[in-house]
């Protein structure tokens, strides 16, 4: 079924949490291991905007379908930050924009370098990296939404899961987006296809890994997707992705999570 | 990761222009605000709707603009950034709200319009640069061009301001001022931002002088160099032709000269480019 971007751009709002009580929080605090992987999900979350420049370096930034969702995504995304950092501000875990800002001055040349990468690459195969950015984007948006279902699941705090679940029915609509896109431009481009197989196989890796220190990676991957539960989990993404034209078999983030050492 | 306990510590310390507060009380669609009856009886001039459409245009050319700025240091800070993510989402519907204006005098969305060829002058072959350009020469040029990039953002809401108010004046509607006015005062908010955010970086001497050389190699406003040549002449000419244009430059040219460590020699070069 096609993507309704216009049904999406109106429909578009920042998720709230007004009638959630967050107070509790000073009294029951949530547990180290929990506030540590929100605090990884913030981060991403702030930095989704970041992450356009990537996707806009190609020739997808001429389509006005695609800027119109950009300009959602973007916006819904800050707000996951906003609402997460909410929740850490009610265990006195501060977030600003200044400290965020230290975190990414700290990323040094390969961050500076990743635009060139990913501009030259996307020169160099043209429209069909829209594709493949569309694939990408699918496959974090599905993983993202696993993470919250597993933290809602993991954590048993009502308040919180509610907010973690509006948060993932945002990014049900941004994976809806993502898979249509992608479905529509896969299937028309064998070359596409072979493209996007390649990069997703030899270089996706969980949303956050190139801004987030490795040990923090880990720690969130260990936490969300571990044992059996988090490995199913992990299949229902990679089931998801396979189902997209010419990937199917792909396992990318059973592969990632073998990678990291993430028991089973 | 570091963390801190202090509540006070955010980003309204002082008179700085409160970002959170900013995201918190963004506008964003205006449909049922806009008064659009009036066009049914009494629809706009062919002028006056092409000013509409190229203003549309300009303000929902963002995400080009964001892939300009976020390929530079500009995306290490995350208080621009979280500006830039609502500043983003309020001019798309403001370029929506153009295009309401549009459709009830008959005319298709923006959008649905084919654009002419760009203009292709050699003065402006810096600005033209493609991502993969901007990426390399900004490694050299470092986190002072953020200073750039506010400064743009500022001189941009004055001139595109001073369009606005030209298109106000220029029709007989009522309906379209009270649709420029509420236009106008979503991007105040967006003005006082740069404007507060580049007053403070012009303060450092590598930032002014990096600003002074760059700023003057820009077209005008932001998104114009990827716009048609035909609505670029038009809207020189427009807002910028004869001798009440001028003096809407040299106005725009006196607030550029006043910035921090700006001078008039700059001032006077940016004018000259919006002047047809």
């Amino acid at each position: 079924m096609a993507f309704d971007i216009d049904k999406y751009t109106a429909t578009s709002v920042s998720v709230n949490w007004d009638d959630l009580d967050l107070e509790q929080y000073r009294e029951h605090p949530l547990n180290d291991q929990s506030l540590r992987t929100l605090r990884y999900m913030t981060d991403v979350e702030y930095h989704t905007v970041c992450y356009t420049r990537d996707l806009l370096t190609t020739p997808s930034h001429k389509e006005a379908e695609m800027s119109s969702f950009m300009t959602m995504w973007n916006r819904e995304e800050f707000w996951h930050g906003e609402a997460l950092a909410t929740v850490l501000g009610h265990h006195g875990i501060v977030v600003d924009f200044d400290e965020l800002k230290a975190t990414r001055l700290k990323l040094g040349w390969k961050d500076r370098l990743d635009p060139i990468k990913q501009s030259l690459l996307g020169k160099l195969v043209g429209a069909d990296f829209v594709a493949v950015h569309m694939a990408w984007g699918a496959a974090n948006e599905l993983s993202a939404i696993q993470a919250y279902n597993r933290m809602a699941d993991l954590e048993k705090d009502p308040t919180l899961a509610v907010l973690l679940k509006r948060i993932a029915a945002q990014e049900a609509r941004h994976v809806a987006f993502y898979t249509s896109q992608a479905r529509d431009r896969l299937a028309k481009s064998k070359r596409a296809q072979t493209l996007a197989r390649f990069v997703l196989n030899k270089f996706w890796a969980p949303v956050g890994s190139s801004i987030m220190d490795r040990s923090e990676v880990v720690h969130v991957m260990n936490h969300l997707m571990s044992g059996p539960d988090g490995r199913k989990a992990a299949r229902r993404i990679d089931a998801s992705i396979s189902a997209m034209p010419g990937m199917k078999g792909l396992a990318i983030v059973e592969k990632s999570l073998d990678k990291l050492g993430i028991a089973a | 990761m570091t963390t801190h306990s202090d509540p006070g510590a955010g980003d309204d310390r002082g008179t700085r222009f409160n970002v959170r507060e900013f995201a918190r009380t963004a506008r964003g669609n205006h449909r049922t605000e806009l008064d659009l009856a009036e066009f049914a009886t009494s629809p706009l001039n062919g002028e006056t709707l092409h000013a509409v459409r190229y203003l549309g245009r300009l303000e929902s050319a963002t995400m080009e603009h964001l892939r300009n700025l976020l390929v530079t240091a500009t995306h290490k800070d995350a208080r621009v950034t979280a500006f830039l993510v609502t500043w983003a989402f309020e001019k798309f519907w403001l370029a929506d709200a153009l295009d309401a204006v549009l459709e009830a005098n008959g005319l298709p969305r923006a959008q649905d319009v084919e654009e002419g060829r760009k203009r292709r002058t050699v003065s402006e072959s810096h600005d033209r640069r493609g991502p993969i350009r901007r990426a390399i020469s900004a490694i050299r040029l470092g986190v002072p061009i953020i200073a750039l990039h506010m400064t743009t953002g500022l001189v941009d809401e004055w001139v595109t301001r001073a369009a606005y108010e030209k298109l106000s004046a220029a029709g007989d509607s009522a309906s379209l001022r009270s649709t420029i006015a509420m236009i106008l005062e979503v991007k105040s908010r967006h003005a006082a931002f740069f404007e507060d955010d580049a007053r403070r970086r012009l303060a450092e001497p590598a930032a002014a002088r990096l600003t002074a050389k760059e700023i003057v190699t820009q077209a005008w406003p932001i998104g114009a160099i990827d716009r048609s040549a035909e609505d670029r002449t038009f809207f020189d000419e427009y807002v910028f032709g004869g001798d009440d244009g001028r003096a809407r430059a040299v106005a725009i040219e006196a607030r550029i000269a006043a910035l921090p460590g700006l001078d008039q020699r700059v001032a006077a070069r940016i004018r000259e480019r919006l002047v047809p």
